[in-house]
């Protein structure tokens, strides 16, 4: 289930699939990881199970198995159909080799992935593509067969897709920036926002970076205090009478609260610092639709300079009655439509994506209260259990020690 | 002031005005100051000894003292005191960086003060003329007293330390009566020997680890400061409530980050050094372990060495030899040698039972006491702690239902 819990109740799975005349829903769950295959060939699966009452899909449950690849199809096919709208983003593929089949690893993504397939299920337009249904319903054979289908760059491997990805990233700042040409739309409101997408990534990255260190360090802090339990009862161990009891207890009680800051560094992961990244990762999905945007604009902007050359070229032509009249008109008239074409697909991204940044602030909003919210909530509750834990050992301790003096 | 609550006798609390009072004996060693240039840099302490003795100079006194005096004080008693646990130093060698800084400085300045005041609580080592020295005369007296030790003592600092790491495996094998089969055959003994050393090997290793939790303290207090910053950033970036909430966010995450260095010092302070302390306590047991074993095996040789005497003078008597009279002195003063060398261990015997019965109160004592402060310090942190992530809560929402 996705965090989103906000308007529509299109991904409702309360709704029950019997009534035909209750409102349209589309529910996804990403469940059950599975390690298949051998060695450096070795993948995750997943099952991906597909709620809904849409006459469009076949049934109300469906259940099919996908890869990580196949998320990316689906990923890159929106990507490219729906120009001006904010593609949900994937969680990253690449991961040191030794924790890519971490249990905690793959909870990350599974959690990732779900949230990122029912975003898709929620949004007006992006829930009603084709690929989404391709995606959701076809068995794994052909679903691989149009994977390797893909032209261009999708035809490439996801590991050079990465790469791919991370040089369109460089351009797309240059290109956002109208570092490239100075062909660039001159509308200061959208500069404000460019400026701001761009610090903000900044800022985020940063903040994803300590809230992982964050992370670390409770898990160390957790590892640490198990230690020291372990070895004040060994001491306890050792010694005998009150004190070696007082020992035992405080052993005892560090290893259980070395317990309790393991499980809340697994919650501030979970809860925390994964949806701040995908929070980094949202800024960076808007950072690529600006720079289709930009390329939308100069495409159209170049295209109007050309018609107006070829107007001022036909003119020329007809004015010396040339024999090139025709044709020239030809290419003239092609080029127009061309031109109104390219204005049209423009102006779609405009006002696609000024809706897109009011669903994306709302959103956003939200998901960042929910996370602060279960960020204090977590380490409040950790720090009362420890602080009863601490007090229930002084009086046991004042025991000991008046017992001997 | 130590950390000892039996006896008044250190209690600075007496007046020095009324002679008819208990007599005291209070020190303090205060305002550690870095005296000289360079790698001869070194730290001097003002060590103000209060006191209502007859044997000393007045009621106060001030003197200037550095960390070789201190050493110089507990070797001239361990050579003396034979028997009695002598209170431990801290340790000299420190990584030259950390030499200096105000947590080494302000640790050892308090093991300092520690380790006077035993010597002032204990009934024997109080009377000693050497602590009357080390509190009473000057700079310069001290620095001859200091370069005039013979033997191990005409070392410089750090090659004691060496000398005492190799009297310290040389007292494992002595103790364990790895060296030759002449130890006592006590079977309590036996049982506080290994006591002992397990209690060392096991004190070490949970004083590592306190340690380390002092320094995780700290790596968790700076996370949250660079947590703090980075949020605080990110609420100037954004506008509205949600960058007020990532303000008190991160204004929040600070301010822990600021308790949990406290704690972390404190930890240090009233845990982690007691326990090493006690480590030290350890260790000078098994030093004073390894001189009784040496007075054992010296009072054993010598009556071997009497009964082939007094074989061999029987021998020179039956053949009516002219080295009787030479062989007769010998044997006599072999003999007062060797009731010498006896009373001495008997000495050592029992100056160590009464010692191990003080030591095994006082320890108790004191772990009970940095037990209670870990618990106390850490129950008080994770409160504030609590405290503070809930006064964020109300904010928080207050945030997210604007949407």
């Amino acid at each position: 289930m996705a965090m989103i819990a906000t308007q529509t109740s299109l991904s409702g799975s309360s709704q029950s699939p019997r009534s035909p005349s209750t409102q349209p829903f589309l529910s996804v769950s990403v469940t059950d990881p599975a390690k298949l295959g051998n060695g450096v060939q070795s993948y995750i699966s997943y099952r991906v199970i597909t709620r809904t009452n849409l006459p469009e899909y076949q049934g109300p449950e469906k259940i099919v198995i996908r890869r990580y690849s196949d998320f990316i199809w689906l990923h890159d096919r929106l990507f490219e159909k729906y120009k001006g709208i904010f593609i949900p983003p994937l969680p990253e593929k690449n991961a040191v080799e030794k924790f890519r089949f971490s249990a905690e690893f793959i909870e990350m993504r599974r959690q990732a992935l779900d949230i990122f397939v029912n975003r898709i299920a929620l949004h007006p337009q992006l829930q009603q593509s084709e690929d989404l249904k391709t995606f959701l319903q076809v068995d794994e054979e052909t679903m691989e067969r149009a994977r390797s289908q893909e032209t261009g760059i999708f035809k490439k491997k996801p590991a050079d897709f990465m790469q791919i990805f991370k040089d369109v990233q460089s351009k797309v700042s240059d290109a956002v920036l109208g570092k490239e040409k100075p062909v660039e739309e001159s509308n200061p409101e959208y500069e404000k926002l460019k400026n701001y997408i761009f610090e903000l990534e900044e800022d985020l990255a940063e903040a994803q970076k300590h809230a992982f260190r964050l992370v670390k360090r409770h898990k160390e802090l957790g590892q640490s205090l198990s230690d020291f339990g372990k070895a004040i009862k060994l001491l306890g161990a050792c010694e005998g009478n009150s004190l070696g009891k007082a020992f035992s207890e405080l052993g005892s009680k560090s290893e259980m609260l070395s317990i309790k800051l393991q499980k809340e560094a697994h919650n501030l992961l979970m809860k925390f610092a994964e949806p701040l990244k995908d929070y980094v990762r949202a800024v960076q999905s808007i950072k690529a639709t600006m720079a289709e945007r930009a390329t939308a604009f100069k495409h159209q902007y170049e295209l109007a300079e050309t018609i107006k050359l070829k107007e001022i070229n036909l003119d020329k032509l007809m004015l010396i009655r040339s024999d090139k009249v025709g044709e020239a008109e030809i290419e003239y008239r092609e080029l127009k439509v061309e031109g109104e074409e390219a204005t049209k697909k423009y102006e779609m991204i405009v006002q696609l994506m000024n809706e897109e940044i009011v669903r994306f602030q709302e959103q956003k909003t939200w998901d960042v209260g929910v996370a602060f919210h279960e960020l204090a909530k977590g380490q409040a509750q950790l720090a009362n259990e420890i602080a009863d834990a601490w007090r229930s050992l002084l009086p046991k301790l004042e025991a000991c020690s008046s017992a001997q003096t």
